[in-house]
């Protein structure tokens, strides 16, 4: 494993999980797990994939569990495929965890050395030299190089070289991954200044709390035990953006210096200022960077714009006006490789046990790149101990959404997980990712016994609640009928409870007037939720299933490797260099190529057809 | 053994277009016996025995069991069929009514319109039929296309994908803005008030719907409408024929009962083709030729899609009017007022016909005054609610119908959603079926066009 990122560290503990002899090479061990931007886990879509991750078996939940000082349930408003955990973390105590943990998983050891060539025989791989000309061999190799590879950091016009703001690239370790012949681009991102917390006044922004009690990541993580603290909101307005319009020449984005695509839903304050001209102000966050630090973090304040113009905008927002900062933001490009050059287990198609996660792959986000790293680290594992390659499928989870949307359609721009990149969003809830995943994991030898037991227990619970429900009928003019009405939830007649459920207005509390006392002991609010929210999206989620079940039987049909998209005569010369240039693993990679037609995609079925029955007749 | 290469079940007329003495409905699919016995009545011995022909009656079970035609189906069973899968084939009166109909019934019970040469290429697939020569194969998906293209030419790239784009812009703005509130919580977005993007959903759908109400329209188009021209002997029928048709086609006399036998022409009224046919007058037949003439003028009373009901506004009595609007009270109407060179009709009549729901359009056949009148009121008619206008567009396809009915009611089940309180992403569900649905006529919208939107919408970006 090369790179000890939230990719890298996923990736080698399910390697290890799996029984493969497994070493994790990180430029700085003191770094194992580094936030490199917001110190914060989680979030819309994002939790969803924390939840997944761990009811695999990863470690992020569980280390963002430990290590969190706010935790906020989003959406909370809306229905429950669209909430999702978010939380503040303690940067400094969110490696401190994640490497004990990573130390103490058997058949895993860590090493601080910079690799600085991939070792390749016969197309596949076989180890890794290190700067100081050692060999590691290794049967596969999961590289998760993050912002490291070629990174080159911008702070007005000055630039220079870094993996990160303060640390060594990967320089000759790009060499080497261009040679392989990868088709490869830049992108970029950015991140804000930190700011020292005693120089702010906070009375001049608003107070924004946490949860009380605080929604876990884990399945396994029964309530958050350490304090929790508070975050700031505060506000840009017009003197600031006239700051920051007064220095744009300076700004390394409008100078044309940066070439990599930044994302749009990420924009740094200068893009803000320049493409909404209209909006009057922006919001900020201020979060604490942890318990032993006055340093904090300003969210949606990312910046490339010289020092001293940070400075200056810093000083026009109410309460900052005195504000020193500790850092600058900056803005780092890196390398990337094309993730159509990969499989669906993440293996590259040209390099055997080769195997790529995290922002090499165009992705941004920690939680996207633990999820890849959790892939990646399996398949390596299995690559490597001789056993069939695993696929986490888009009807599994976001995870599956992800990999599946990289590999077949690539990255323009660093991808970011949404909610609506799932066209069976209904049926991805952070509730139900146990159900979904841990027997998956438990097969792959990733969940462990205290897992899978607390799974079945809560499997049972929740299907014993499914059970109590089933004819029970609420009266108008019964007990549980007023307290109901108390609560806005009107009956005429006589109803049954399952029906009751589909009401908007019908929440878990109420579910625990209608059922027997007995039938609802010791079963939590999130067990009884579970069962609520199938029955809430019942209706909905069929018609959603149908299409992703559609979908799936499509994406069935597998185009051999060596398969040769010139045989197929009717298609036209473009579709066929597209084709061979992407090499599309099924048929419905090959759809979401452009320029192939319906009648492009038929003709390749026939022929894929026509190879298979020559095949059988051998 | 199912094959389990496809999902969905297809079906598509296997017959010839236009009206023969039997048209086969084809069906294809691992649901097509489900289907099949979903449309005939309980103990029907469909599904007993594969390869059997059986004899039954073919019914909508979306309206009380209405009955649509006595039929001849025939199950043949996977593998060992056309296609490799089920197959039930409905052998159906050729009446297009009767074949719309049944292909309607069938679509609703969740069947999907076969593309062209989709039944051969599930054969071969299949491996029911041996098409070792790639050339040969390739110049079947290579038809298909040149039928699919002809029909994009036709369909796609014309009026009906221009008139989509502003509704599946209004959606996109719909779903960007009920997305952004879901996926970007943690922004202080200004978003649309869930009053504001109801109210637009409702009006969008309205279009739509409008939209799809042309579909019947668009079917007859194809064949053209039947306008009958219907009245009591010597009401000017024929005359106003004439002037509808700008010949001498029709023998007019002053003798009544001329028009013994039914006289059509094709014609274009307002660029709509359409069948106008001339009738004998209605009234107790003298002879056995001219009852032979009125028994045909009923037939055709009952197979036109608009009955223009001429009246003498010099001559006819209120009681002949009401009786004349008796007869014709099942079809769509226009009435017209004819001989109106001879003066004012008398109040009587008017106020018989207006009883009857109906506003007279006053005409001259003999000056052809007030002829344009009859001409676009029967337009009116023809349309129904649906906008004729020049920019007006007709469905002319059964998938096309299809999908924008899905659309419709994507639309209209996400506008309830939000109304009664629900969540976002349940309304979504119905919006990205709509999407999904028009997309399918004006071209894909992917998420990354959505997302996309949203950013240039928002400034996202915690």
């Amino acid at each position: 494993m090369i790179g000890a990122g939230h990719a890298g560290c996923e990736a080698a503990h399910a390697s290890a999980r799996l029984g493969a002899k497994t070493a994790l090479v990180t430029i700085n061990l003191d770094l194992v797990g580094q936030m490199s931007c917001n110190p914060a886990i989680g979030g819309v879509a994002k939790g969803h994939m924390v939840r997944e991750i761990d009811a695999l078996g990863g470690v992020m939940g569980i280390v963002a569990d430990r290590t969190g000082i706010q935790f906020r349930l989003l959406n909370r408003s809306r229905g429950p495929a669209v909430q999702s955990p978010r939380c503040q973390s303690d940067r400094a105590q969110y490696r401190v965890e994640m490497r004990s943990i990573l130390e103490k998983t058997p058949g895993l050891s860590l090493q601080q050395a910079e690799v600085v060539e991939l070792l390749i025989e016969n197309g596949r791989v076989s180890g890794v030299e290190l700067v100081d000309s050692r060999r590691l061999s290794a049967r596969a190799l999961v590289l998760t190089t993050g912002t490291f590879l070629n990174g080159l950091v911008h702070i007005g016009d000055h630039t220079f070289a870094a993996g990160r703001s303060g640390e060594m690239p990967a320089i000759r370790l790009a060499e080497s991954v261009r040679r392989i012949g990868f088709r490869m681009g830049r992108l970029k991102t950015g991140t804000p200044p930190r700011l020292d917390a005693r120089t702010i006044d906070f009375s001049q922004m608003e107070r924004q709390y946490g949860d009380d009690p605080p929604v876990p990541f884990s399945f396994l993580t029964k309530r958050i035990e350490q304090p929790q603290i508070w975050c700031h909101i505060a506000y840009t307005n017009q003197q600031v953006h006239d700051s920051i319009r007064g220095n744009l020449d300076r700004s390394p984005l409008y100078s044309g210096k940066i070439e990599g695509t930044g994302p749009r839903y990420c924009p740094s304050i200068e893009d803000k200022v320049v493409k909404f001209p209209q909006k009057e102000r922006h919001q900020l966050f201020l979060e604490p960077e942890g318990y032993d630090t006055y340093e904090t973090y300003i969210n949606g304040l990312s910046t490339s714009l010289p020092v001293d113009a940070q400075q200056a905008m810093l000083e026009r927002i109410p309460g900052l006006e005195q504000v020193k900062m500790l850092r600058p933001g900056y803005a780092i490009e890196y390398d990337f490789v094309d993730p159509t050059e990969l499989r669906a287990n993440l293996e590259t198609k040209r390099v055997a046990g080769l195997f790529h996660a995290g922002q090499i792959n165009g992705t941004s986000g920690y939680e996207e790149a633990a999820g890849q790293g959790l892939v990646a680290g399996v398949n390596a594992a299995m690559h490597a101990l001789g056993r069939e390659s695993w696929v986490f499928t888009r009807d599994q989870g976001y995870v599956g959404v992800m990999i599946d949307d990289l590999v077949s359609r690539g990255a323009e721009e660093p991808y970011r997980m949404f909610t609506s990149r799932s066209e069976a969003r209904l049926t991805l809830r952070m509730d139900t990712a146990d159900r979904r995943l841990t027997e998956t994991g438990r097969r792959l030898g990733l969940v462990q016994e205290d897992r899978f037991q607390a799974f079945r227990s809560r499997s049972a619970k929740v299907a014993a609640i499914v059970q109590a429900i089933e004819g029970v009928r609420v009266s108008v003019g019964s007990a549980v009928a007023d307290r109901l009405a108390d609560a806005g939830i009107g009956i005429t007649g006589t109803t049954q409870v399952s029906a009751l459920l589909k009401r908007p207005e019908f929440h878990v509390e109420h579910l625990r007037f209608v059922l027997p006392a007995n039938a609802v002991e010791g079963v939590t609010d999130e067990e009884l939720g579970v069962v609520l929210n199938d029955e809430k999206y019942a209706g909905y989620v069929s018609s959603q299933v149908e299409a992703s079940k559609r979908a799936h039987a499509a994406r069935k049909r597998v185009i051999p490797g060596d398969f040769d998209f010139a045989s197929v005569s009717g298609l036209s010369a473009e579709q066929i260099e597209k084709l061979t240039l992407r090499r599309p693993e099924t048929l419905s990679q090959a759809e979401a190529v452009s320029g192939m037609t319906p009648a492009a995609v038929n003709l390749l079925a026939v022929y894929l057809e026509l190879g298979a029955r020559r095949a059988a007749r051998g | 053994m199912q094959s389990e290469m496809f999902e969905d079940t297809i079906v598509a007329v296997a017959t010839p277009p236009g009206r023969g003495g039997i048209a086969i409905v084809r069906l294809s699919g691992r649901n097509a016996l489900d289907i099949a016995l979903a449309c005939v009545p309980a103990g029907s011995r469909l599904g007993e025995t594969p390869n059997r022909a059986v004899i039954t009656d073919l019914v909508n079970p979306d309206l009380a069991g209405e009955i649509l035609d006595r039929a001849v189906v025939t199950w043949f069973r996977a593998p060992k069929s056309y296609t490799g899968e089920d197959i039930v084939e409905f052998s159906v009166h050729g009446a297009p009514v009767v074949v719309d109909a049944a292909l309607g019934v069938l679509l609703s019970l969740g069947a999907r319109p076969a593309t062209p040469g989709e039944f051969t290429l599930r054969a071969f697939l299949n491996g029911r039929i041996d098409l070792t020569q790639a050339e040969a194969v390739r110049d079947l998906v290579n038809a298909q296309t040149g039928h699919q293209a002809r029909l994009a030419q036709r369909q796609l790239r014309g009026e009906l994908s221009h008139r989509l784009q502003p509704l599946k812009e209004r959606l996109l703005s719909l779903i960007v803005q009920l997305e952004s509130t879901v996926e970007f919580v943690e922004d202080d977005l200004e978003t649309e008030s869930r009053a504001a993007l109801v109210k637009e959903l409702v009006s969008a759908a309205a279009d739509l719907d409008a939209l799809t109400a042309s579909y019947r329209l668009g079917r007859l188009v194809a064949d053209g409408f039947g306008v009958a021209l219907v009245g009591r002997p010597n009401a000017g029928k024929s005359s106003l024929f004439n002037r509808l048709v700008r010949t001498e086609r029709a023998i007019v006399t002053a003798m009544p009962g001329t028009t013994r036998d039914l006289v059509s022409e094709p014609v274009e009224l307002e660029g709509i083709p359409v069948r106008l046919v001339d009738t004998a007058g209605l009234r107790e037949a003298e002879n056995e030729v001219e009852q032979i003439g009125v028994g045909r003028t009923r037939t055709a009373i009952v197979d036109a899609d608009v009955v223009l009901v001429v009246i003498d506004g010099s001559l006819d009595s209120s009681d002949t009017v009401r009786a004349l609007l008796d007869e014709t009270r099942h079809a769509t109407r226009v009435v017209a007022l004819n001989k109106s060179d001879l003066g004012d009709p008398d109040p009587s009549l008017v106020e018989a016909i207006e009883d009857s729901g109906v506003s007279p359009v006053s005409v001259s056949a003999l000056s052809g005054e007030g002829v344009d009148e009859v001409r676009q009121a029967v337009v009116r008619a023809i349309g129904g609610s649906a906008d004729l206008a020049p920019s007006g567009v007709l469905v002319t396809n059964a998938r096309h119908h299809e999908l924008l009915t899905r659309a419709s009611k994507g639309m209209t089940a996400a506008s309830v959603a939000l109304s009664a309180g629900y969540s976002e992403e349940i309304a979504l569900v119905g919006l990205h079926e709509s999407l999904q649905s028009l997309g399918e006529l004006t071209g894909e919208t992917v998420i990354e066009d959505i997302l996309g939107r949203i950013f240039a919408t928002f400034c996202v970006g915690k």
